[in-house]
């Protein structure tokens, strides 16, 4: 079991409070000035050479967010937010844009190897050297077997890198940054942006829509599959700014794409904000799989600093037979605000939601899904995994409803918690609303300590306390790390050994 | 979404409730005391009946819903029912009026409400729960009559006791305290019923001392164009062990409210329930469980039939404080959705602060299965006969589950009787 070897290395080694990216970097930064108005908007609008018609959609966006109130429904805890205290905009000087590698500060890509993404993926990042043949030809998974993945990274504001261009597009995969793709495929933006996640959805999704910054843009044609993984690194530097990345992604009829996703940001006292937005757009027969593996600084043991991640993602399975399914491991930011969910509006679509949230130290997760079931035949599955420790508030929220025409919809609801000490709180609040007599629907929540059978049982067989812990701990979230690709589930499982260090035991 | 252009005008219901207070206030029993807790139950009304937007009113709008608020009206007749259970000593409540002719059964005691309105002595207990109990402001401002049962240390009282709490078309307010002495045993009937449009509001307070068990049975069948707000509050002593049963089988807006905490080590909570939901109705049950002691356990199983075009709701929530380990609890809600216009909502919570604890709950909803269902056709029954039969068998699961023969046959006989009309 080398995978849970490595857990307990890796729980033994590190202190509770050290977060291995926290560090900063010093990049001369390009900000706009602090504060919140049209002209913060106009000058984003500007920096990114946008057409006008994208200035009027983020100053409606703004004009509505006015008019909003900041929701309190969800079981966090935090002084509230001054909007005028934060930039809306930081770049890298001299990086207006993705460019060719060569081109890309080197200071830049020192972040990005320091980031600790493996060396190889590194090279990968630098287009520079392919998998060699053969050295892990044990895993039959894709990213390996293509020794590739390409990469969108998202730093601060801006877009510094996106790599293996031309190879997607000659697959006729488009895959850019957000503003790249407003400049180059208008048309696509302005059919799609929005249609998911309208800018009148909620409090953050509204922010995000008047001042997003970037994000990644990914396009796959009809019956295409996408020849690699596509994934995003983002990373907040800069003090005092706030991250506002939105990502679209569009799989036309029969395309297949999956898109992962990863994100840190330096080690500080003040806490900063992150107000993504991700749509997702799926055709007749189409389907997206997105992996995120979230990061961001969860604060010191004190529960000072750390990120505040208040995200809204949606996919809208709008074909028939499309599917989306949402993988999430979430082990980073002070708060999580985070709800995945799909629209299955498509009939036979369907709805996927696997998630692992681990909080310690004093950070609080209120996460989960929804899954609207609008079409004929629609199916969902929900597998969420809760482990709480330290002071941590973990919440489990869901909604399942199917609507009057949503014949045989059918969804499967799992969601465990596990709690580690007494000093933290695991709840679960799931919304289950059936207008459809054939619609079947089945939920089941458990929470609980590991328990002392358990533990014995392993135990007995001679191996240790802390590992048995870890052992459980990893059976516990196993149905989650295996539907994340292979890359992210060696890196999630040393996350969660890392998150829950000085709880195990 | 804009919370900035909230406080709207008063809906009709609010304001007939305010004018009712108005003209009700110098007739209702109990002045000091009691008054000043009308009136701050009223300040709560004044802000307006909960929307949606209060998370424990979720699914029932109730602003939106309480369309029609009748006056009292104390010509009105309402008769004594037969007991449920035979034997049984019948506290009748008819339209909000106690019976000056109290029963007599060894170890327990019986008060009329209104001698203890009257003389203030019940004023404490008149305080609302937070800005979300609406029922319990409702029925505090205008709380007019009911009984206040107690019940001696280490008595076994072999009859059942009923409060009959039964409307004639008014508005009636009512009120149950009962208290249940160390070591003592008693099976309490609870039946909501009556004729008319009616507006009742019923507010039951058990009480348990250690090791005292009790097994409540709530029947509500009012009439199909009348509206119960319905509460009932438990506080479970040490080793006490107390048995709800409930059973919804009627109403045009239903809420019924449980409030249960387990103040006592090694006290038990169960609750067995059942909604049978026909015509356009609404009918809302919601229950918030408090582990505040260790070694405390809990089960809960609801059961639920939906046809026309009812619309049902269940929320559950089990708060495990933080002192409370070794919590044992387990919730389900099981639906069986029998018509394409109804429908039904759960919310089952888990809040959870300990961590040596056991807590789960599932909840299902689906129609009936169609193997089932193909298994009685094939032996020559007809599908009709065939339905019925499998959801009577979903149902009498839970009343089998109360084990006391006289008990279970008279739950079946209402069961019968709800699906001879709406089956």
């Amino acid at each position: 079991m080398p995978a849970v070897q490595e857990t307990i290395e890796q729980v033994r080694k590190i202190d509770v409070d050290q977060y291995k990216y926290g560090f900063e970097t010093i990049i001369e930064m390009d900000k706009a000035p602090k504060g919140l108005s049209e002209e913060t908007i106009r000058f984003i609008s500007a920096k990114k050479n946008e057409p006008e018609w994208m200035l009027e959609w983020r100053l409606g966006a703004f004009r509505r967010w006015l008019t909003l109130e900041e929701p309190t429904w969800a079981r966090v805890d935090y002084p509230k937010i001054d909007f005028q205290d934060i930039h809306y905009y930081a770049a890298p000087k001299n990086q207006s844009g993705p460019r060719s590698l060569d081109e890309v500060d080197p200071e830049l890509l020192k972040v990005y190897e320091k980031l600790g993404i493996p060396l190889k993926e590194q090279e990968i990042l630098a287009g520079v050297q392919k998998q060699p043949d053969g050295e892990l030809d044990e895993a039959n998974d894709n990213v390996y077997k293509s020794g590739r993945v390409a990469v969108d990274a998202v730093f601060d504001s801006v877009s510094v890198v996106t790599t293996f261009k031309k190879e997607l597009a000659a697959a006729g995969v488009i895959f850019c940054s957000i503003s790249e793709a407003i400049r180059e495929h208008p048309d696509l933006v302005k059919k799609y942006l929005g249609s998911v996640v309208p800018t009148t959805d909620n409090f953050y999704a509204t922010l995000n829509s008047a001042v997003f910054t970037d994000g990644s843009f990914v396009y796959v044609p009809k019956g295409v599959r996408c020849p690699m993984e596509l994934s995003t690194y983002f990373r907040i530097n800069e003090k005092n700014t706030g991250q506002f990345e939105r990502t679209l992604i569009i799989a036309e009829e029969g395309a297949y794409v999956s898109y992962l996703e990863g994100c840190t940001a330096p080690q500080r006292d003040e806490n900063q904000l992150h107000a993504a937005v991700v749509e997702l757009i799926a055709l007749d027969d189409a389907e997206i799989k997105y992996s995120t593996v979230q990061n961001w600084y969860p604060g010191d043991a004190q529960g000072k600093g750390g990120i505040y991640n208040f995200v809204t993602k949606r996919g809208d399975c709008r074909g028939d037979r499309s599917k989306i399914s949402w993988t999430q491991v979430e082990t980073g930011s002070a708060i999580t605000w985070k709800y995945p969910s799909c629209i299955l509006r498509g009939d036979d679509s369907r709805g996927e939601f696997y998630s692992i949230a681990v909080s310690n130290g004093y950070q609080q997760v209120d996460s989960g899904t929804k899954m609207i079931h609008l079409g004929k035949n629609t199916s969902s599955r929900i597998i969420s995994k809760g482990i709480a420790a330290g002071f941590s508030q973990n919440t489990y929220r869901g909604q399942v409803s199917a609507h009057r025409k949503a014949t045989n919809a059918r969804n499967f609801t799992n969601c465990d918690s596990l709690l580690i000490g007494d000093q933290c709180g695991a709840h679960t609040v799931p919304y289950i609303e059936a207008k459809n007599s054939s619609a079947q629907f089945e939920h089941e929540a458990t929470t609980s300590k590991i328990s002392d059978d358990q533990k014995f049982y392993v135990m007995q067989r001679g191996i240790p306390e802390e590992e048995a812990i870890a052992l459980i701990v990893n059976g516990f979230v196993k149905e989650v790390i295996q539907e994340l690709p292979m890359e992210f589930a060696v890196e999630a499982q040393k996350l969660i050994g890392i998150s829950l260090e000085g709880s195990v035991g | 979404m804009n919370m900035h252009a909230q406080q709207p005008q008063r809906t009709g219901a609010e304001t007939a409730l305010l004018e009712a207070y108005d003209s009700r206030l110098s007739v209702l029993p109990g002045d000091g005391a009691v008054t000043v807790k009308r009136d701050n139950a009223l300040e709560v009304l004044k802000a307006g009946l909960p929307t949606k937007r209060i998370e424990a009113w979720h699914y029932t709008d109730l602003r939106r819903l309480l369309t029609a608020v009748p006056q009292h009206d104390a010509s009105a007749v309402a008769d004594k029912l037969g007991a449920l259970l035979d034997g049984s000593a019948v506290l009748p409540v008819l339209n909000g009026v106690s019976s000056a002719n109290l029963p007599s059964v060894d170890g327990v005691r019986f008060e009329r409400l209104e001698d203890k309105l009257r003389d203030g002595s019940f004023a404490p207990a008149l305080e609302v729960q937070g800005t979300d109990d609406a029922i319990g402001a409702l029925n505090a401002a205008f709380v007019a009559d009911g009984y206040f049962v107690d019940i001696e240390a280490d008595a076994e009282i072999a009859a059942p006791i009923e409060l009959q709490n039964i409307q004639a078309g008014g508005q009636t307010h009512s009120r149950f305290p009962v208290r249940v002495g160390d070591r003592a045993k008693v099976t309490i009937v609870e039946r909501q019923t009556g004729e008319g449009a009616g507006l009742s509001t019923s507010i039951s307070h058990l009480t348990l001392g250690e090791g005292a068990e009790v097994l409540w049975i709530i029947v509500q069948d009012q009439p199909d164009d009348s509206t119960y707000l319905g509460q009932f509050n438990a506080a479970l002593g040490k080793d006490s062990k107390l048995t709800l049963f409930f059973m919804n089988a009627g109403g045009r807006l239903v809420r019924q409210e449980v409030r249960v905490g387990t103040a006592g080590e090694g006290s038990d909570f169960q609750l067995r329930g059942i909604n049978l939901l026909a015509g356009d109705t609404h009918t809302d049950v919601t229950m918030v469980l408090d582990h505040t002691k260790p070694h405390t356990g809990s089960r809960e199983l609801i059961r639920n039939v939906v046809t026309g075009k009812a619309r049902g709701v269940f929320q559950g929530r089990i708060n495990v404080h933080q002192i409370a380990q070794k919590t044992d609890a387990k919730m389900a809600c099981n639906t069986l959705l029998l018509s394409d216009d109804g429908e039904f909502s759960t919310k089952p919570e888990l809040e959870i602060f300990a961590d040596d604890v056991q807590c789960g709950h599932g909840a299902t909803v689906k129609e009936i299965d169609h193997d089932h269902l193909f298994y009685l056709k094939a032996r020559g029954i007809d599908e009709k006969t065939a339905r019925g039969l499998l959801v009577k068998a979903f149902l009498a699961e839970v009343i089998e589950e109360l084990e006391v023969e006289p008990i279970v046959e008279a739950l079946e006989a209402r069961l019968d009787q709800w699906f001879a009309t709406h089956g």
